[in-house]
């Protein structure tokens, strides 16, 4: 019983630490806050589940999930490249609520309110993962294939050039560099994997509604991203672990439903506030936002 | 036809008369803060449950309970920004991070609520359901009509005390230059505190008139502050005129659009709307004004 529970938080540890990844490296290393993460999240569930039900493959259904979640994320970094700081955190926020009222009302599509229930186990060239162990491999897989190539990402020079464009980005034009193209490629990469999750998500939790996708969400991985430190890989990994536990807590000691879903989101503002004003480069953070 | 759309521009003055409420004090705080007080929008549906507890549970008198509600919210709005905001702008903090940290203040009430109250909607039964009153071929509502005066009111009120006098004229000169208003001698944090007690006794104004009007539950206060920005930004949001101004359009824009659109729609609108006026115009229409000068 322990150990299928332990299973349980693990797999959801592995899906937020990949989205966490992913937000930071737009929040972390490129200065963006995107409070769409979350949306680009449900768009690759959304993708992933619905061509996945129509009978394509789910290996298909996985790829096209991530290809959709980075145009969008495209579309977003494209629609609003002059803004910066809070303002473009807020253009992105109206884009996170233009996408879950449709994704509300788009009813033939996506079933609207009541959300898509019975979402198959993927299978893969007829092998179905059906039990939590392979799963839970099967994310870890994914999880390590993000993390050497998001090391890899930072460690470039395309990676010191995004920091550079955090920094400064007048002096970066200054030098010559196109920091439009530089946002266009990580938001891409960030919400290809943000879309990779979301996919992930929906096939392990088996039901998907728009509410799962909409700002009391975003809560959770920001508070990941600021409570691990922005522009810190390690830190991510380290703060899903500590705030995934934390919030599976309360569900452990046997609270009635109607106060552990309100107390979750209580948990992470509080971490979140706390954090801001005591710490706010959170435990491995190298930098301040801007 | 006429008559539908005399009904859909009575709801959107209806409607927009509570935005602006939200919209004034939104701007008001961003004016001399220059952050966005997105907890703003949990402050008006606080103030609904407050008058819930009051008015329904408790069964103080109706205009005790409103007294008093007007008074708590302010006094909430003022806390937050002493505890909260205030010791992070002292840090220097960025715009960034107080965002975060007003979105984390949002669904940390909202959450609140949520766990004291439940997720469901209150209904405070003071009015009767009464019929409306006829209005050529449109019907509205006394308590419909009460709103439109109360916030015209409190606008033209708002507008008189920013303009005459010298409290309003301070927290004018801090929004329009922090710096040069600290050298002439202006207390400004004397002046944001105010800002936070006024912004937040308009959002208690506004909780008060929904919460009598429809019913309030935790989740509203998010769509209000996405209505009362959305107002904000396409009237011009460091200007508490051009937001109010602001807030009217998207009420009627919102309401007027379900003709042509399915009902469903009527949120998409106005995040369309905030969408494309913070891509393409983000200081709002007030600046057309100042462009042509």
């Amino acid at each position: 019983m322990i150990f299928e529970y332990l299973i349980h938080i693990l797999i959801l540890v592995g899906i937020y630490t990949i989205l966490a990844l992913s937000l930071n490296l737009a929040l972390g290393y490129s200065g963006l806050l995107n409070l769409a993460h979350v949306s680009l999240f449900g768009i690759g569930a959304y993708t992933s589940v619905l061509l996945n039900m129509q009978g394509f493959p789910f290996v298909l259904s996985i790829i096209a999930s991530g290809i959709v979640s980075a145009l969008f994320g495209f579309i977003l970094v494209f629609s609003t490249k002059k803004l910066k700081g809070d303002y473009y955190a807020l253009a992105s926020l109206g884009f996170a609520f233009v996408v879950y009222s449709l994704l509300l009302n788009l009813i033939s599509i996506t079933r609207g309110p009541l959300g898509i229930s019975g979402i198959p186990r993927p299978s893969i060239f007829s092998f179905v993962i059906n039990d939590n162990f392979t799963y839970l491999i099967f994310v870890l897989l994914f999880l390590l294939i993000t993390l050497i190539l998001f090391s890899k990402v930072v460690r470039s020079p395309f990676g010191k050039l995004l920091e550079a464009m955090r920094d400064d980005e007048l002096s970066l034009r200054i030098l010559g560099k196109n920091t439009y193209r530089l946002k266009y490629k990580s938001m891409s990469i960030s919400a290809f994997f943000a879309g990779l999750a979301g996919s992930l998500f929906a096939h392990y939790i088996g039901y998907i509604d728009p509410n799962m996708f909409y700002i009391n969400e975003i809560i959770l991985i920001i508070s990941i991203v600021i409570v691990g430190g922005v522009a810190s890989l390690r830190g991510s990994v380290v703060a899903t672990v500590i705030i995934i536990f934390l919030s599976e807590l309360l569900r452990f000691i046997h609270l009635p439903s109607s106060i552990v879903g309100p107390g979750r989101q209580i948990i992470y503002s509080i971490i979140l506030l706390l954090i801001l004003m005591k710490k706010p480069r959170g435990l491995f953070g190298r930098i301040d936002l801007e | 036809m006429s008559s539908l759309l005399l009904q859909l521009t009575l709801n959107g003055l209806v409607a927009g008369s509570i935005y602006s409420l939200v919209a004034s004090g939104f701007s008001l705080i961003y004016s001399t803060n220059r952050f966005m007080h997105f907890a703003h929008g949990v402050i008006v549906i606080l103030a609904g449950y407050i008058l819930f507890s009051f008015y329904s549970l408790i069964g103080f008198s109706f205009y005790y309970s409103v007294l008093s509600t007007l008074i708590y919210s302010s006094f909430i709005g003022f806390l937050i920004n002493k505890t909260i905001y205030s010791p992070l702008q002292k840090k220097k903090t960025s715009s960034v991070i107080l965002l975060i940290a007003s979105i984390s203040l949002l669904i940390l009430f909202q959450n609140l609520i949520q766990l004291f109250f439940g997720a469901g909607v209150k209904d405070i039964d003071y009015i009767d359901i009464q019929k409306g009153l006829e209005f050529y071929e449109a019907t509205i509502t006394q308590l419909q009509i009460i709103t439109i005066i109360i916030s015209s009111i409190l606008c033209v009120g708002l507008f008189i005390f920013m303009k005459k006098t010298s409290l309003g004229k301070e927290m004018r000169a801090v929004s329009n230059n922090k710096e040069l208003a600290d050298i002439v001698g202006i207390n400004s944090s004397k002046v944001k505190d105010l800002s936070f007690f006024i912004g937040s006794f308009l959002a208690g104004l506004a909780g008060i008139l929904i919460s009598l009007e429809q019913n309030v539950s935790p989740s509203m206060g998010t769509n209000l502050i996405i209505k009362g920005f959305t107002g904000a930004v396409i009237g011009g949001i460091s200007s508490v005129p051009a937001s109010i101004f602001g807030s009217y359009i998207i009420g009627l824009v919102e309401n007027l659009g379900i003709a042509f659109l399915p009902s469903g729609f009527k949120e998409a609108i106005s995040f369309f709307l905030l969408f494309i006026f913070l891509l393409f115009r983000p200081e709002g229409l007030a600046s057309l004004r100042r462009r042509v000068k």
